[in-house]
């Protein structure tokens, strides 16, 4: 068993947590990531509305967002006029603010300027180290997940990389497996 | 310093990557090891500051270092000094393949309390032989920024010079702001010529008050800021900044001459299998153990050089107040080592009994 503190997986991947915003930021970029109907619209709200509330007077840039996607081009572009002082949260599911969280990092962002809510973290996205393609699936760390590239049967490591938010997968009984001749 | 997970991109392979040595480049030197240099060049064209260049004997390269290095100098006994000392100083000079390392030091008086290392390096002549360890790097560039803030006041600017130097060469942002008086300064003529206007030099705390708000309020998020100078400068700088909101991330600091410890609480050590003794306010650990007879590596007994460094057994002790500017933070976090000469026991928050087990 590997010790969760001792993970690159923040503790808002395995279990749905909302951390509390930075009153020591001048400025804030909120990215409330989920369609505006159903259950995960609503949920990301209240987070986002507690965050405000928290906030209280400082300027936030309030950013709605379909999806990640949407979210990370409102970060981009929020980032590109930020000025230190600046903190980013991003209230999504977990798969959302994984993905927003590569974005931040790549960008240059340190984990002390960021805040994450998630609110579900059964669905993750997991990259598989055999033929690099990336599945999005309801598996837990430590599940297996089939890759919808190479077909092997993935085990879902206790790893998230920083820069692209995916879990690590690899073929599960590996240790079992005759060595490829061609590889 | 951080750690990076791997990225997938990149997987871990099963074997460790050999360290190569490249042929024809000196090797590095092992902690511990010494560098006997030879005097060869001094410039006292700023009053008060002696700059010196080290070489080999022989003239050969001296190992490269990282920006915001160190060197620690051994300074010997006599002329009222009673044991060995040991002073840190930045080396200001290339960094790549040096065939020579610069320092500056400013000169303080031992009539006022120095402990005469300064003195003594100001008494050096081209020819004297100088026993120096290997570049220290406790203040290095963060690769990821996309702009570097260097804020130095005084002899303070030394560390900053490589940084400047180094972030110019790679083509980095970089902006300078140095605090002096009366526009005289060490290597303000370097600097000035190195960075253009990308240097800004400020007469004096009044300015710098002034000045520093709006630099710190403007500054493109990627930007980290690096300050040197007197402990109640850096104390403005850093307040300043986080004032403004800057994170501890983008924040770094290098401790420039060293202010008084306090003598620091009681309290009672174990050398593991030996003896416990007291340690009284007032008599660092390292001197305890000595009159006790052990024998403690030992160099600058400031709490800079790393030499007097003992395993503490966390188990058995109730915690270490770090004192030193040695360790990194995981080392302290971890708390099973300290610094003998500076750093002492922290008192057990419930029953407030402060003890360490040590052993070498
Ligand atoms: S003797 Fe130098 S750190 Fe203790």
């Amino acid at each position: 068993m590997v010790s969760p503190s001792a993970t690159s997986v923040p503790p808002w991947a395995r279990e749905p947590h909302v951390e509390p915003a930075d009153p020591t930021g001048r400025t804030h970029t909120l990215l409330v990531v989920g369609p505006g109907d159903g259950q995960t619209g609503t949920a990301v709200r209240a987070v986002a509305a507690g965050w405000q509330e928290e906030l209280g007077a400082a300027p936030v840039h309030r950013h709605d967002c379909a999806d990640a996607a949407v979210a990370v081009d409102a970060l981009h572009a929020d980032l590109a006029v930020a000025r230190v002082g600046h903190r980013v949260l991003v209230a999504g599911t977990a798969e959302a603010c994984l993905a927003v969280r590569a974005a931040a990092v790549r960008a240059g962002l340190a984990d002390d300027e960021l805040r994450f809510g998630a609110v579900a973290a059964d669905v993750r996205t997991v990259w598989c180290v055999h033929c690099s393609a990336t599945t999005t699936a309801a598996v837990a760390a430590g599940g297996v997940v089939a890759c919808p590239g190479c077909a092997r049967s993935l085990l879902v490591y206790e790893h998230v990389s920083r820069r692209t938010g995916h879990h690590l997968g690899f073929m599960v009984d590996a240790e079992d497996q005759p060595w490829e001749e061609s590889a | 310093m951080s750690t990076t997970a791997p990225a997938p991109t990149a997987p871990r392979t099963a074997t460790p990557p050999t360290a190569l040595p490249a042929p024809g480049l000196p090797a590095p030197l092992g902690a511990g090891e010494r560098l006997a240099l030879v005097v060869v060049a001094v410039d006292d064209s700023v009053p008060g500051v002696r700059s010196l260049s080290l070489a080999r004997p022989d003239g050969g390269a001296l190992p490269s270092w990282t920006p915001g290095s160190h060197l620690v100098v051994e300074v010997p006994p006599g002329a009222g000094r009673e044991r060995r000392l040991a002073n840190a100083y930045s080396l200001t000079g290339e960094t790549v393949h040096p065939s020579a390392y610069t320092v500056s030091v400013l000169r303080r008086d031992p009539q006022e309390g120095a402990a005469g290392g300064s003195a003594w390096v100001h008494g050096l002549a081209v020819g004297d032989t100088v026993t120096t360890t290997a570049p220290r790097s406790a203040f290095p560039p963060v690769q990821r920024a996309t702009r570097h803030l260097l804020v130095g006041a005084g002899i303070g600017i030394t560390p900053l010079v490589s940084h400047l130097r180094s972030a110019l060469r790679w083509g980095r942002d970089v902006q300078l702001v140095q605090v002096c008086r009366g526009g005289r300064g060490a290597h303000l003529d370097e600097v000035r010529a190195l960075g253009g206007d990308r240097v800004t030099v400020l007469d004096g705390r009044a300015a710098l008050a002034a000045h520093l708000p709006a630099l710190l309020a403007d500054q493109p998020i990627g930007t980290h800021l690096y300050t040197c100078g007197p402990a109640d400068f850096m104390d403005a700088v850093l307040a300043a900044a986080r004032a403004l909101g800057w994170p501890e991330s983008r924040l770094h600091l290098e401790h420039f001459g060293l202010a008084a410890l306090d003598p620091g609480d009681p309290f009672t050590v174990t050398v593991t299998g030996g003896p416990t003794l007291e340690v009284p306010s007032g008599t660092s650990l390292l001197e305890a153990l000595e009159q006790q007879g052990y024998d403690v590596p030992h160099l600058c007994r400031q709490g800079v050089c790393g030499e007097c460094r003992l395993r503490v057994a966390p188990a058995a002790s109730t915690g270490v107040h770090h004192r030193d500017l040695y360790l990194d933070d995981a080392a302290r976090a971890a708390g099973d080592c300290l610094m003998a000469c500076v750093s002492r026991a922290l008192p057990d928050p419930a029953t407030g009994r402060a003890h360490l087990e040590v052993s070498p």
